[in-house]
Order: C-alpha cells, then sequence, then structure tokens
C-alpha cells in the first residue's frame, strides 16, 4: 500500500522523526569510524540549510556565508562525538553549532575584543532530566504542527528575531511597530506552539 | 532553586543569541543555577531548530564540499568524555573564566562602607560588567538607572520593597525603578550586575557621588 504525504496545506512543510533519525545515525557512524561518505551525506543535506541561515536578513557576504558554512562542518565533523542521540536531535545540535559560529562571526567582524566564545555561554551542565529527548521530540513535532496556525505577523517577527538574527527593538524599528507590540507577538507565538513552561 | 527568572522574551532573544554579550553571560549564569529555565530555553532552541529546518535551501556548490572533505585531515574528531559530576557550589564556568580567582583576588573599589565593586572585562563596550559585594546587612544607598540593569544572586541574598532574593534569582529592571537593596543579616552577599548606564544615587546624602560613578563598560 503506498503512503500517502500530506503535503501540508497551509505551505508548512517540516521533516518528520524519521528523517531526523536519518541524521542522528549518520552523526553517530561519522563519530564511530570517521565515515567519509555518510559525513558527504550529511554536508549536503545541512550545507545549503547553514547557508540559508547565514544569508537570512542579508547580514553576511556570500563570501562569510561560504566561510560560514565550512567553519560548522568542520565543527560538526571535530564533535560528531560529543553529539548524544538521547538527548538533542541532529538538527537541534546542527542549528547550535550554526548560531554560535554565526554570532562568532559577527563579533570578529565588528572587531570584538572578548575572551569568550559564543560556546563559553552554554550552560556547564545539561539539564538531567531523564524524558528530555522524549520531550524534545514531542515539543518539536507540536512546533512543526502548530507553525502553520500562527497569524502571519507572528510568524514573521519568530523568523527576524531567530533566522535574521535581529533583536526585537531592531525588529520593531524595522517593521516600524512599538517595541511592546514584537515582544507580546513572540509571547503570544510562544504560547500558541505550547512551548511556555511554568517557571 | 531560583524563584525569580528572566521572562520568556528575554529568553528568546537569549537562545537566538541576539541578545549584547554582556547580558547573555549574564542570562547563562542563572540558567546554570536554574533547570526550569535551562527545560525553557531547550524548548525555545527546539522552536530555532524548526525554524531552522524549514528554511529554503540556498545551493551549496561542489567546490565548497570538495575544500571541507580536503580539510578533515587537518581536524582530527575530537573525543569527548562524558561530563563530570554535577559542581555543586561552585560558580558558573563562564564567570570563573572573567574573573580569573575567587571573590578574594578581584580588585575591589570601595563605595561605601557596606558596599564594594569589582569590575569584569567582558569585551562588551555597551554594558558594565560587574560584581557587587554588599556586607551582610548592609544597604546599597537607594538609587535609580538611566538604562536597564540585570542582577544576579551569587552568594548571599539580599532584599528590597518588592520581595528578597536568593542564590541564583535573576532580576531585570528597566530604567527609573528606584531601589535600595539591602544585604541579609546572616552573610555577605555578592551579586552580578549588568548596566547600561551608572546607577545614581537619589538620596541627598550620596548624591554627590553621582558624578564619580561613570559606566565601566568593556
Amino acid at each position: 500500500m503506498e503512503e500517502k504525504i500530506d503535503s501540508a496545506s497551509n505551505g508548512w512543510q517540516g521533516p518528520t522523526g524519521r528523517r531526523t533519525d536519518e541524521w542522528s545515525e549518520c552523526l553517530t557512524q561519522i563519530a564511530a569510524t570517521g565515515d567519509r561518505a555518510a559525513f558527504t551525506r550529511f554536508f549536503r543535506h545541512f550545507a545549503p540549510l547553514i547557508k540559508a541561515f547565514a544569508l537570512s536578513g542579508s547580514s553576511l557576504s556570500a563570501a562569510h556565508a561560504d566561510e560560514l558554512v565550512q567553519e560548522v562542518m568542520l565543527k560538526a565533523w571535530q564533535k560528531a562525538s560529543a553529539f548524544n542521540p538521547e538527548k538533542a536531535a541532529a538538527s537541534t545540535w546542527v542549528y547550535t553549532i550554526a548560531r554560535n559560529c554565526r554570532t562568532d562571526m559577527f563579533r570578529r567582524l565588528q572587531k570584538f575584543d572578548t575572551p569568550l566564545a559564543a560556546d563559553d555561554f552554554m550552560p556547564d551542565q545539561e539539564p538531567s532530566e531523564p524524558f528530555a529527548m522524549l520531550q524534545s521530540r514531542r515539543s518539536r513535532d507540536t512546533i512543526h504542527e502548530l507553525m502553520g496556525t500562527l497569524p502571519p505577523d507572528q510568524a514573521q517577527i519568530l523568523a527576524k528575531v531567530y533566522m535574521e538574527g535581529k533583536s526585537h527593538a531592531e525588529a520593531a524599528a524595522e517593521l516600524d511597530l512599538p517595541l511592546g507590540t514584537v515582544k507580546s507577538r513572540v509571547r503570544l507565538a510562544i504560547q500558541k506552539l505550547q512551548i511556555q513552561l511554568d517557571r | 532553586m531560583a524563584k525569580f527568572h528572566p521572562s520568556v522574551d528575554l529568553l528568546t532573544e537569549y537562545v537566538a543569541g541576539i541578545l549584547p554579550l554582556a547580558q547573555s553571560a549574564c542570562i547563562s549564569a542563572h540558567l546554570n543555577y536554574c533547570p526550569q529555565c535551562q527545560q525553557q530555553s531547550a524548548r525555545l532552541q527546539d522552536l530555532g531548530a524548526v525554524l531552522f529546518e524549514s528554511l529554503t535551501p540556498v545551493p551549496v556548490g561542489d567546490a565548497l564540499l570538495n575544500t571541507v572533505l580536503a580539510r578533515l585531515d587537518e581536524e582530527p574528531p575530537l573525543s569527548y568524555r562524558r561530563a563530570q559530576d554535577p559542581a555543586v557550589g561552585r560558580l558558573p564556568a563562564l564567570l570563573q573564566r572573567l574573573m580569573k580567582g575567587d571573590f578574594s583576588e578581584l580588585s575591589w573599589n570601595k563605595i561605601t562602607s557596606s558596599l564594594s565593586i569589582s569590575y569584569l572585562k567582558t569585551g562588551d563596550t555597551a554594558y558594565e560588567f560587574a560584581l557587587y559585594h554588599i556586607k551582610a546587612g548592609g544597604k546599597i544607598p537607594e538609587h535609580t538607572h538611566r538604562g536597564s540593569e540585570m542582577t544576579l544572586v551569587l552568594q548571599g541574598g539580599f532584599s528590597d520593597a518588592a520581595g528578597s532574593y536568593h542564590e541564583g534569582d535573576f532580576l531585570f529592571r528597566e530604567a527609573s525603578d528606584t531601589h535600595a537593596p539591602t544585604a541579609l543579616q546572616s552573610e555577605d552577599c555578592i551579586c552580578l550586575a549588568v548596566l547600561d548606564a551608572p546607577l545614581r544615587f537619589t538620596s541627598w546624602k550620596y548624591r554627590w557621588m553621582n558624578p564619580f560613578l561613570q559606566l565601566r563598560a568593556g
């Protein structure tokens, strides 16, 4: 029987859990045997996303975007053995490396003289929550499902903040909105995506 | 366990990597005390990953792949050991790096009889990143700010009109809030404070000091 693929009617398309597992296995293989064929597959999937991430908001030049792809991919190769599939999905792991490398690149370009690298800002200990991975998978699935239901103005702000790397104040200036409106859209989006925890 | 936390929109900016360096360091330090905020950050990071995966891919040529493949030999995979035992009662690693020693080895500027300040260098030229040492039972004269103030309690605790704060608690005050924190009687209090404008004493007794309170960012 053929499996029917639901090409999300709202235009929101994302990977399934299966695809995520494929990349986790890929990373595990790279860590275990230094498998270059696995690394090449990994590169072909993630490099175009990293490049898109670098170029969103046209914050970096094409040459810097390629440099970022190289840096992130080499880091993924070097640090593959630190990847723990029980704690995070491969895509979250790669996103985090890309975010840190981009932050460091911005600071380099702005000639920031700091003893700290973006990796130093990670908490010393990951949460020792035994169901962290299960929760993470659930939360990612929920986010995928609900993303299509977000009003466009909320989705737009999230893209500006996360992908374009704009602060709330910068996003407000760019969209000609009061800062309070931007903040409340972020908060509303986070509630709708059901990732707000009681603290 | 910490009772006062950064707001969810502040955490979003932290997770997206767009907070100014000094503020980001303060939130990162709070996460070391606060499993709840770590969980919240993990969820916000999942959101980042979902947005990342749904970007429209931009083609990357084989030339770049070959460059990276050629460099793999120069960058041998690193091996990692599992994390050590949880470091109970230890300061966050990031702070230790900036301090390069313990509290007693820092150089402290005496501001009043019960308040001393030690400025740490983060490289952020817009924000002052400093440790405040308040003697047990001592008071910071009533003051206000022209900018924002992040505070993280590292040792002991203090109270003001709005509440009492202990190790790991995080506070964020916008410009023009006035307060007069008092350290708890039981022990000296050490806080991390991140400011983008110098504090200004409001009580007549200390106002003469205001011109001397320059922001020490960097």
